[in-house]
């Protein structure tokens, strides 16, 4: 801390640029969206259209439109699908990966690789497996023949098309998350694996008793990054079934799988109304920072339990 | 330590400067060219390179800017962003009087170029020309010549839906001799909903009605319906859907849809003279044309053509000579004639043009056009969002079997009275 006070202006010079650019491209369009969503903006050049403020009519009309609930209801449920088969399948391959197994930097990388690959690609990389690629497979082996069926297209309902896009959410982002638990795993003190073993214990215990409460802090950070990656889902949603099949909901018919975050685009960009957009990412930024605040807290309460 | 603070103060002076310097000479490199956004990816390389030589003759710049088809990005997202951004293109697309309301406090009037008499498609409110009509499309139902002479269906029969109704089931009993998939290649899937929702939708806007008479549009607008065409078209669809394939219905993609047909898989294909280059890819060797739409028990006997979008001029930008020079030129230089019909494959929207476009369907258009058997397209009469929130939604549970016929009647005509409101 003295060297720090000493080094003073140095230090804020060094942080000048960076400060900038987060005032910049962060804040002051953050602040600038909000007040925005109170306005009826539409960035078009229409005939006698000036800037209104409308007060908080965004905001209430969002309330009333039934394809922005159901959006929000069915981000609630994707994020709870996806949060517990990440982290299932993330816990499942790092305990694999972490255990005697050969060519293990091998799998590690294997299932790495798919974050790396943009989600609009994997949207339509899977688009064509869903679509094409299985029931071709059904065609072909006698006793998949129900694939082939065009009423079991995976992308055919909605309930499977959230299902898929739990599976391609998955696909790409467990390997990340694998990665935390690798690293945290690997942090576990060997002796006390010893230990339980000359105690007794079996491998499920000592994953439940030993590891468990050692990755404890792992669990804070998967359990914040898979919430929030979740909530915010876009590129997958909009490449794979562009928030397609329809479907009803308060007597209208709307997008059957559209996210939150694709809703906000769809109203802001197809329906020409850039202000109700930006009142609902409004909602959207307070409702994501509750539930993270919740979850952190949570998380923080049980490590010190565990 | 103060010489080390100096330092790094005038570090930050000079990269200021140099960004200052570097956004003038941006500036500066705007005013010596232009930049053009349209909405037709499939013709992007063309344009890009008529665009490098016409830079080259001219000695002004000239960027092309694609955007939409499929789910990516349309147009109007595209020119949203950029207006925000204070970077509104000197040449646009815009598709219809929607999109022109949108942008009318910018877009430049231009009934004195000389381009204006050589054609007849220019886009015009009330007397004024507004926009440069880019080409000619046209859709009506593209059939596979070689399978309806083995059934035995004369297409120039096809004029109404009891007509269809008598092609499609004769051609269903014998499909699998024929190695059919199905007898029409109809998609109606979320991300295709600009085939439902703008272009068949068109059928109960336009089919059989005079080229400039909009009463039907006008009608629906104000929330009025006519539940007998209505329900005529209705049938219609359900038709379509019925004789579909359901995996292309429900999930299939561009590719799918014009792949089964391209392919052989179908005697129908609902779509425009835009896959020309598409069943060329896929070495089509059948003969192909175009049929009406069988949306009315009564005949309609044309097809819809029109110039799918326009071009219009930025009046806030500060090129517009050279810009009003990029798209004469394109009217009046053999390098413009080459490009629109030989290198981009569409059909010239101008009397100048004396070449016409090689692709099979682009030739049954103009045949159509040569006739005068068209009708006008009035889905851009719509928004965006009405037609692809609202009707596309409707259409997509129609195809999926979610609702009847009835149903889907009901559905469309509470939308219609919505817009009233």
């Amino acid at each position: 801390m003295q060297r720090l006070h000493r080094n003073g202006p140095l230090f804020w010079a060094f942080l000048t640029p960076v400060l900038i650019a987060f005032l910049m491209v962060i804040v002051i369009p953050f602040c600038i969206g909000v007040l925005y969503s109170f306005t009826d903006w539409n960035a078009t050049a229409r005939a006698g259209q000036g800037l209104r403020i409308v007060g908080f009519e965004n905001f209430t009309a969002s309330f009333r439109d039934p394809s922005f609930l159901y959006s929000f209801l069915l981000t609630l449920v994707y994020t709870v699908l996806n949060v517990a088969v990440i982290n299932t399948v993330a816990i499942a391959v790092a305990l694999a990966v972490t255990g005697k197994l050969r060519f293990r930097n091998a799998y590690r990388m294997g299932f790495f690789i798919p974050y790396l690959i943009g989600g609009l690609i994997l949207g339509f990389l899977w688009q064509f497996i869903f679509n094409s690629a299985i029931p071709a497979i059904g065609r072909s082996v006698g006793f998949l023949r129900a694939f082939a069926e065009p009423d079991n297209l995976l992308l055919g309902s909605v309930p499977t098309s959230v299902l898929a896009l739990v599976i391609v959410g998955s696909w790409q982002y467990a390997g990340y998350i694998m990665m935390i638990y690798v690293a945290a795993i690997e942090g576990v003190p060997q002796e006390l694996y010893e230990a339980a073993h000359i105690d007794g214990a079996n491998a499920w215990e000592r994953f439940r008793t030993i590891t468990i409460p050692m990755i404890a802090q792992a669990f804070t950070i998967t359990m914040f990054l898979t919430l929030v990656n979740s909530f915010k889902q876009f590129d997958v949603n909009f490449a794979l079934t562009s928030g397609g099949p329809a479907t009803t909901f308060m007597g209208e018919s709307i997008l059957g799988t559209e996210l939150l975050a694709m809703n906000i685009y769809n109203t802001a960009f197809v329906g020409n109304d850039l202000a109700a957009g930006q009142a609902r990412a409004a909602l959207f930024f307070i409702v994501l920072v509750a539930f993270s605040l919740i979850q952190v807290t949570y998380n923080k309460q049980r490590e010190q339990e565990l | 330590m103060r010489r080390i603070d100096a330092m790094v103060g005038a570090m930050l002076v000079a990269i200021s400067l140099v960004a200052g310097v570097a956004f003038a000479s941006g500036d500066q490199e705007a005013n010596r060219s232009i930049r053009l956004t349209q909405n037709k990816p499939e013709i992007d390389d063309a344009l890009q390179s008529y665009a490098r030589t016409w830079s080259e003759r001219t000695g002004i710049g000239a960027t092309v800017q694609s955007v939409g088809g499929g789910s990516g990005a349309s147009i109007g997202q595209q020119l949203r962003a950029d207006f925000a951004a204070g970077e509104m293109p000197d040449i646009f697309a815009i598709e219809g009087i929607e999109m022109y309301r949108e942008w009318e406090r910018i877009v430049l009037d231009l009934s004195d170029e000389s381009w204006v008499d050589e054609t007849t498609v220019a886009f015009s409110v009330d007397g004024a020309v507004y926009g440069f009509p880019v080409s000619i499309e046209g859709w009506g139902l593209a059939y596979n010549a070689d399978i309806l002479r083995q059934v035995g269906i004369d297409p120039s029969t096809l004029t109404n839906y009891d007509a269809y109704v008598d092609a499609f089931a004769r051609i269903d009993a014998v499909k699998d001799e024929l190695g059919l998939q199905s007898v029409v290649s109809m998609a109606a899937s979320i991300e295709m909903g600009w085939v439902t929702a703008h272009h068949n939708f068109n059928s109960l806007l336009s089919n059989g009605l005079a080229y400039d008479d909009q009463s039907v549009a006008q009608a629906l607008l104000a929330g009025q319906v006519d539940q007998q065409r209505l329900g005529e078209y209705a049938d219609w669809v359900a038709l379509l859907f019925r004789y579909a394939d359901p995996a292309v219905l429900i999930t299939g993609n561009y590719d799918a849809q014009v792949g089964a047909f391209a392919t052989g898989r179908t005697a129908f294909l609902h779509q425009g003279n835009w896959v020309d280059p598409n069943l060329a890819g896929a070495n089509v060797t059948f003969e192909v044309g175009y049929a009406p739409h069988g949306s009315s028990r009564r005949d309609t006997v044309g097809i819809f053509v029109a110039a799918p979008s326009f071009y219009v001029i930025n009046a806030e930008s500060p090129n517009i000579e050279a810009a009003k020079q990029f798209l004469a030129d394109m009217v009046f230089t053999q390098a413009g004639h080459d490009y629109m019909v030989n290198e981009a494959g569409m059909i010239p929207a101008f009397r100048t043009v004396q070449i016409g476009p090689a692709g099979p369907l682009s030739r049954a258009v103009q045949e159509w056009t040569a006739e005068g058997n068209v009708y006008a397209w009035n889905q851009y009469q719509f928004t965006t969002e009405f037609r692809d929130q609202t009707l596309a939604t409707i259409y997509n549970r129609f195809a999926a079997g979610q609702i009847d016929r009835d149903e889907f009647v009901r559905l469309m005509t509470e939308a219609f009275e919505q817009l009233a409101n």
